[in-house]
């Protein structure tokens, strides 16, 4: 028998027992799973600990950039006017550099971390997904913006102030009557499942309604560079209207090609649009319209009070979305620490749920209410015009 | 149908153009260079960053682009490759460091260009060059299309005149089969091997220009889609040839087009990846490949 | 030191499943065989475990068994399939083996969870689970780098054609390396969803090759102490380097890009070598020749013209 092996044998076993001792030892002295905070007897202590757990680099990052300067803008107003007393809201963020694994292990550093009594969660579904198990088994009150997907509200600590877009899509059917469009063609990316749901389900239910038909759909994937194949098979049904929903640099580029094979028309199109992500299109790019959830000319006086201050804030910068959904979620968590009178995180979750019933205005609109611990809004209907953002309508709150 | 063809062919122009400078240093001084889709990225970076400074018109974007890639690969081989080639104890460890080496390096413009974009997409709008549109027999097509097909033709021919005609070409040749036997011969694999580089990298920087402005946008990850994409082709047509190269292209592109119009648009990605697998199981060789001109 | 492992508990999991994505890679490199397969294993056992935790409510320890033999016999049909190429040609076909499984994964439909993939996928595997199979991982591979086996593999790698003309059937040693490569990917992928409760296609695209690259090339590509030690560095370098804030990526390209140029042998590599010159230094009469897998310190694939192997 080689001796060798019997060796490794010996020390693989000595390995083991070691590497079992240290498991354990760990196991047994690891913190329970909702902590108490730092407040020792009742009543809000002097400082509360927010983490903002968001891309700051990578694809995603510039919703995770805006949604930081919402947090931050609402959370200097809340300690500004001393809305929770004496007591100081403190934000720290941490990059998740748009990798699930970096997600998932600063939810876990903030979940270990007693003295962290609430987080804003990331604009990315895949790594919202993956943070929210662990957040909803420790019971750490988790505020979502963004990551649409399925799997990231799963429990009474989880909420998403973004409202999906399937429940304002809707909007797009006074604008589709008034164009009198009796048939629509689809471009749609396979790599969202919003845009996925929007162009398969979606659009089509809003279509029947409307009695309009789908000519052709066409699925294309995220890496989908050249659209000059799909957009002539659209063409070729020739449909009174086209429907382009795609991601990032996707949409100047369709556009273009949209107008190079010879259709002049308006084009509905979805808010990954935004955000000047249509400029390099030029001219090409005027004349797509979508519904979004907030634009800052919109004109209820919530809204615009947010984008006052958020202007003054940034030098003049009009809010995006990102924003405007992070600085209600900021606010709504402040008001669920002010019900509780604690910043222990099993009574901010319970407050939640009660602050969650109640509608209020924020920088979302008038009237905005929860449902199943997603938020729903009027939303507001754009048209890029080549250079800007032109408001065409609002809706009215449900 | 034809207008699908000459989108097809357009396309195929796109990645012969990037496929070339790839094909050109691998199948001569054996270099797989991985930063080729980094350095295609960021020569139309530049180019976007010089635009409000500097009115160009499309002939400076394009010298911007070509000047860049090619100083980039020059820079790539300096610094890495060639370090990685004097200290690897063969030729076969010397691939393998100079595919990682090429990653590594391949990281590190994509980093800065997504830092400084937030991974938005990026044109180059305001250049002076207008992408015009015309229809000729019923057919449409741009002006960007037509430069971007008389470009790759001329490029390809150009190409392959140079290596079987020109002492260079016929140098560079003959250190792909005895590199040795061919410094003893006063060739400078060297010298060589840098202009090699650099012209690989002048073809990217092109790549880049036409690719630009053709979609009209891309992003900091736009480079290593294609990266793939030119693998395809490589293989498809069999490292070393420049028939093969221009072969290879054409075949992805017009299967990528057919699979996108005929079915539901998901499977384009398998048709790259599964055409490199098949060729390389039935033909590694691919369908132009000359094993003369290979490794001894 | 319960604080710091509840705090980094996700990094100290991706450790062990590191060090398996990390040891499935090197071993068929140390055979010669230049394969990225093991990340296209991690992919079909990260999403078969998946699935049948998913869907069947399966025990997570049988899942894994069972994605592992799924992504052995997978891995020795490609091996069957590829057993004539080498070189560049051959990493290109797993390479593109690996993207296909990507490929497929997006468009499983409602199985694989499309581009968003699967979530949900609650298990009871523990950190000792964790631990346990890794160091079976690496304990099964350090054997087969001693001894008898270890000769062999190494001979299977530097000269083919003296192995086969010894009796070592080299065809059967490169085959089992798709085998084993095939068992220990599958096992990290599968322990990767169970313990994160999600799997997406982009956890299993070119990203996962480039990073169990860098982890050999860096650690050492020779030893399955080199894999462990670029798997341990590779894990814990990304939360240390976000201090340079917006630099982190450059660094971090920079870190890799200098390892591959300067450092072929890898960081173990420097260690064996200044090892060996020490022994060797000590030693006062003339040696014969040092053993052949000392020898080796770099890994050599075998010749081949246009990716035909010997």
């Amino acid at each position: 028998m080689d001796w060798t092996a019997v060796r490794l044998g010996r020390r693989g076993a000595v390995a083991v027992v070691a590497a079992a001792a240290l498991g354990m030892s760990a196991c047994s002295s690891s913190s329970g799973t909702s902590s108490t905070s730092a407040a020792a007897g009742g009543g809000l202590p002097a400082t509360i600990n927010v983490v903002s757990i968001n891309p700051q680099t990578g694809p995603a990052a510039f919703a995770g950039l805006a949604a930081n300067k919402g947090y931050d803008l609402a959370i200097k107003e809340i300690n500004d006017s001393k809305f929770l007393g004496s007591t100081t809201l403190t934000l720290s963020k941490v990059d998740t550099k748009g990798d699930i694994k970096t997600a998932a292990s600063s939810a876990s550093t903030a979940i270990a971390d007693k003295n962290v009594s609430a987080i804003f969660g990331s604009v990315s579904s895949q790594e919202a997904i993956a943070m929210s198990p662990l957040v909803q088994q420790a019971g750490l009150p988790t505020i979502y913006t963004q990551a649409g997907s399925d799997g990231v509200v799963v429990g009474d600590a989880t909420y998403r102030a973004t409202p999906l877009m399937r429940t304002y899509y809707s909007l797009v059917k006074k604008y589709v009557q008034e164009k009198g469009w009796k048939s629509v063609g689809i471009i749609h990316t396979a790599a969202a499942p919003t845009l996925v749901d929007i162009g398969t389900k979606a659009l089509p239910a809003i279509a029947t309604e409307l009695g309009m038909t789908v000519t052709t759909t066409v699925a294309v994937q995220g890496t989908t560079q050249d659209f000059a194949a799909p957009i002539s098979q659209v063409l070729a049904s020739k449909p009174d209207g086209v429907a382009i929903l795609l991601v990032g640099a996707q949409n100047p580029t369709a556009m273009k090609q949209l107008r190079q094979a010879g259709y002049t028309g308006d084009v509905l199109g979805n808010s990954g649009a935004s955000a000047g992500n249509l400029k390099p299109a030029g001219a090409d790019g005027a004349g797509m319209v979508w519904p979004v959830d907030f634009n800052f000319q919109q004109k209820a006086e919530a809204s615009q009070k947010f984008v006052k201050a958020y202007q003054a804030a940034n030098s003049g910068e009009n809010p995006l979305n990102y924003a405007a959904e992070a600085y209600d979620a900021a606010w709504f968590l402040a008001k669920s620490i002010k019900a509780a009178g604690s910043a222990d995180r099993a009574k901010i979750k319970t407050a939640m749920a009660t602050v969650a019933s109640e509608k209020f205005d924020g920088a979302l609109g008038n009237g905005l209410t929860w449902k199943d611990r997603d938020i729903v809004v009027p939303g507001v209907m754009i048209r890029w015009d080549g250079t800007g953002d032109v408001l065409l309508y609002e809706g009215s709150a449900s | 149908m034809l207008q699908d063809l000459l989108g097809a062919l357009g396309l195929a122009s796109i990645y012969l153009l990037f496929a070339l400078g790839m094909s050109l240093t691998w199948g001569t001084i054996d270099i797989l260079n991985f930063s080729h889709g980094s350095i295609f990225m960021f020569s139309a970076f530049t180019a976007h960053l010089l635009i409000p400074y500097v009115p160009m018109g499309f002939v400076g974007v394009a010298l911007v682009c070509i000047v860049v890639g090619a100083l980039m690969s020059l820079l790539v081989q300096v610094v890495a490759f060639e370090q990685i080639i004097k200290r690897a104890r063969n030729r076969n460890t010397a691939e393998r460091q100079i595919l990682i080496g090429g990653i590594g390096v391949a990281i590190i413009p994509l980093a800065i260009a997504q830092e400084v974009t937030k991974s938005n997409p990026f044109g180059f709008i305001d250049s002076g060059f207008e992408v015009t549109t015309w229809t000729f027999m019923g057919l449409r097509g741009t002006n960007i299309l037509l430069i971007t097909l008389t470009a790759a033709a001329a490029l390809a021919v150009g190409t392959a005149m140079w290596l079987r005609r020109s002492r260079h070409g016929l140098a560079l040749r003959s250190i792909g089969v005895d590199s040795e036997v061919s410094a003893m011969m006063g060739v400078d694999r060297r010298r060589l091997a840098i202009v090699t580089m650099a012209v690989s990298g002048g073809l990217a920087g092109l790549a880049a220009c036409l690719f630009t402005y053709t979609l009209g946008a891309i992003t900091p990850e736009s480079g290593d889609t294609l990266l793939i994409k030119a693998f395809a082709c490589i293989i498809l047509g069999g490292v070393g040839s420049t028939g093969g190269v221009v072969l290879g292209s054409v075949l992805l592109a017009v299967t990528e087009t057919v699979v996108l119009t005929r079915t539901s648009g998901l499977w384009v990605e398998a048709v790259a990846f599964g055409l490199i697998f098949l060729v390389l199981l039935v033909k590694p060789s691919g369908l132009f490949g000359r094993k003369e001109v290979r490794r001894t | 030191m319960s604080d710091f492992y509840a705090a980094n508990l996700v990094l100290i999991q991706s450790t062990f499943i590191g060090i398996l994505l990390a040891v499935s890679v090197q071993v068929p490199m140390r055979a010669g065989v230049f394969s990225f397969a093991g990340a296209g294993s991690y992919g079909i056992g990260a999403y078969v475990s998946a699935i049948l935790v998913l869907k069947t409510g399966m025990p997570s320890l049988l899942a894994i068994l069972m994605s592992g033999i799924v992504a052995m016999v997978v891995g020795l049909l490609l091996g069957l399939l590829v057993a004539h190429l080498g070189g560049l040609y051959l990493a290109m076909a797993t390479v593109s083996f690996d993207l296909i499984v990507s490929v497929l994964a997006i468009n499983g439909g409602d199985l694989t969870g499309g581009v968003t993939g699967l979530f949900g996928v609650l298990s009871d595997v523990t950190i000792f689970h964790l631990i346990g199979l890794a160091l079976l991982g690496i304990v099964g591979v350090a054997l087969t780098e001693r001894g008898r086996v270890g000769r062999r593999v190494d001979a299977v790698r530097d000269d083919p054609e003296l192995a086969q003309s010894v009796g070592i059937s080299v065809r059967r040693y490169r085959l089992a390396a798709f085998v084993v490569s095939g068992l220990l990917g599958s096992v990290a992928g599968s322990l990767n969803s169970l313990v994160r409760s999600t799997i997406s296609p982009s956890d299993i695209g070119f990203s996962l090759i480039v990073l169990a690259l860098t982890m050999i090339i860096v650690g050492g590509a020779q030893s399955w102490k080199g894999a462990v030690l670029g798997a341990v560095i590779f894990t814990w370098l990304p939360p240390l380097l976000a201090g340079f804030g917006q630099l982190q990526h450059v660094v971090y390209g920079v870190i890799v890009a200098t390892a591959a140029i300067f450092v072929p042998g890898g960081l173990y590599g420097i260690y064996s070598e200044a090892r060996y010159r020490r022994t060797r230094a000590k030693r006062k009469t003339p040696q014969r020749e040092a053993p052949a897998h000392e020898q080796a310190l770099a890994i050599s694939v075998p010749n081949g013209d246009a990716g035909r192997s010997a």
